[in-house]
């Protein structure tokens, strides 16, 4: 594909290579599409500046939108899992975490705040960062069924002992979500150095010098990606020392 | 390319300030700060005082509750043998039970104890359990939108849904209510007391009440009974004061109910250290933002 940038003279050519499929982009997109109003609607129950929204017939209906969100917000991943249980599979084990991770850690303040490449050591498909949302996502999800099945039909079931208990996990689990959430549409909306994420679930590919840069692990191959960042080391120190 | 006149200071004074002061806001939003003292039980609040060695199991009491509340009949369990229904209910919010203790079988009298640190008040998201300036937890049924916390939290198991549908939630919550339409409107005292024939159940202050179930507990004990007062320290102070004579397990009652503690380190701890997180997470991403938006170009397309 080529492209034209605005005010600029030459013709660029993009390489595009695959990242996503259809199913995980729809995924992703419905995922968000039912995150979002499940945390409105269960905020309302949550803050208590919002309590006139909760009160009789709107609370009524926001509990209502709650839960016809929560069918399909529980169901998607099991559809996922049904149809491409690979890649669901691919990706979860993307997503664990290594000892590397405290390198992205390290040099991440670099990365984001100063936009400096170089500071970044070689990620794979998933950044340590990218990573850890999807970590957060998959375990918010489990807790979010796991308490949010028997609040809807266990009162009257389950003992209030352990009742009180899916309340406040419940809670729990939307507050680190909503908190992780929040940076990541941060990062996949306004961040300049992170363009391409968006590009990739719209349409399913990344550019490929894109993924030289930002993913060398995964682009490259572990081993070579090592190489290439040590080397690029040296030459910068031999370059500061002169 | 970026040809604007770039200030040296990455983030102006004033955009800080705006900052900080939206960071704070938003962690002190919902931080039910100003609402932290529970109301304190007072002398002057209206009370019940039950007196189960007067009680003679007439039921009056929970009729006239039926009646004035307009509550539909409950179809009885055949092997209940005096207990009909066998317990509270969205339609029953007045009962008598029979209750074993050390003196044998007597009769016991259950409804809500309109706690002063009512666990119901702490967690309902509505404001439809609310603490009534005359002393009792009234229920205001147009707000309730049938979430249910309270009669998961309520020590006493007291208030119970009415569901009308179990997979949209549609439900609203019943409980005894101190029958606030005939305190507001002046028309006298809970239905239950009013009606008592002998006494077991009275209403006046709290005070008064109190002073009556000392001089009532100590002559119970001069004649050798177990007797004490259940409800006056209890969850901050109960507006339903009982005479027992036991344990208070022995009647169901906790001797210490913990849920009202739970629920406000639910509602009081839990939940604003989640708004000091958000208000940090979006502090957090704003500063970066315009942090970033001066330092880093965005990246070209390659
Ligand atoms: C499997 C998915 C989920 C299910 C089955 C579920 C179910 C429920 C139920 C039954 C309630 C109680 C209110 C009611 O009875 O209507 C509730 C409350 C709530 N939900 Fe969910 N939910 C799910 C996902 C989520 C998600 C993704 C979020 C936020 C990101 C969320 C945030 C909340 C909050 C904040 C409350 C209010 C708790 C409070 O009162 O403090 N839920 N949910
Ligand atoms: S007994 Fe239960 S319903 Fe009554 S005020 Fe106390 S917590 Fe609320």
């Amino acid at each position: 594909m080529t492209v034209q940038l605005k005010g600029r003279p030459e013709v660029i050519q993009i390489q595009w290579i695959p990242k996503y499929t259809t199913l995980e982009r729809a995924a992703h997109w419905i995922h968000t599409a039912t995150f979002v109003p499940l945390a409105i609607t269960g905020m309302i129950l949550y803050f208590p500046f919002l309590e006139p929204l909760a009160q009789g017939e709107a609370g009524l209906f926001i509990r209502l939108v709650h839960r016809v969100a929560a069918v399909i917000f529980g169901l998607l991943p099991i559809v996922y899992f049904i149809f491409e249980p690979r890649r669901l599979l691919m990706n979860i084990r993307e997503f664990l975490p290594n000892k590397e991770d405290l390198g992205w850690l390290k040099a991440a303040p670099a990365y984001y705040l100063l936009g400096r490449h170089e500071a970044m050591p070689p990620q794979g498909r998933f950044n340590a960062g990218e990573k850890m949302n999807g970590l957060v996502m998959i375990v918010a999800w489990a807790v979010f069924g796991i308490t949010g099945v028997p609040m809807w039909f266990g009162k009257g079931v389950i003992p209030p002992e352990i009742f009180r208990w899916l309340v406040v996990f419940h809670d729990l689990a939307m507050i680190v979500s909503v908190c992780m959430f929040l940076v990541h549409l941060y990062l996949a909306v306004a961040h300049p150095l992170m363009w391409a994420g968006l590009v990739s679930m719209r349409f399913g590919v990344t550019s490929a010098e894109y993924a030289m840069v930002h993913h060398a692990k995964w682009y490259y191959g572990p081993k070579r990606a090592m190489e290439i960042w040590e080397a690029k080391k040296r030459e910068a120190a031999h370059k500061g020392g002169h | 390319m970026n040809n604007r006149p770039s200030p040296k200071l990455a983030i102006h004074r004033r955009e800080f300030l705006g900052l900080s002061a939206l960071g704070l806001g938003i962690s002190l939003v919902g931080a039910r700060a100003a609402a932290a003292a529970p109301s304190v039980a007072s002398p002057d609040n209206v009370a019940i005082l039950y007196d189960p060695v007067k009680c003679v199991g007439c039921k009056a009491c929970q009729m006239a509750c039926k009646r004035w509340n307009k509550l539909p009949n409950e179809s009885t369990d055949p092997l209940g043998i005096y207990e009909s229904p066998r317990d509270l209910s969205a339609i029953t919010w007045n009962i008598i039970k029979l209750r074993r203790t050390e003196v044998g079988w007597h009769f016991f009298n259950y409804q809500c104890m309109h706690c002063t640190d009512a666990a119901c008040v702490e967690v309902c998201p509505t404001r439809a359990l609310f603490h009534d300036p005359l002393g009792f937890v009234a229920l205001d049924r147009q707000k309730c939108n049938g979430c249910g916390y309270c009669t998961q939290f309520c020590p006493y198991g007291v208030p119970h849904l009415q569901v009308a549908n179990l997979l949209t939630g549609e439900a609203k919550s019943a409980k005894c209510t101190f029958c606030q339409d005939r305190l507001w409107s002046g028309i006298g005292g809970p239905s239950c007391a009013e009606v008592c024939p002998v006494g077991a159940l009275v209403w006046g202050k709290r005070g008064d009440l109190l002073d009556r179930a000392r001089a009532r507990v100590a002559e119970l004990q001069a004649q050798g009974l177990n007797a004490r007062i259940y409800g006056e320290n209890e969850a901050g102070g109960l507006r339903r004061l009982s005479i027992l004579l036991g344990e208070p397990e022995e009647y169901g009652l906790p001797s210490v109910p913990k849920t009202p503690a739970f629920a406000r380190a639910w509602q009081r701890i839990i939940q604003p250290l989640g708004n000091v997180a958000f208000g940090a997470a979006l502090l957090g991403i704003l500063g970066t933002f315009l942090f970033v938006r001066r330092k880093i170009r965005m990246e070209e397309v390659k």
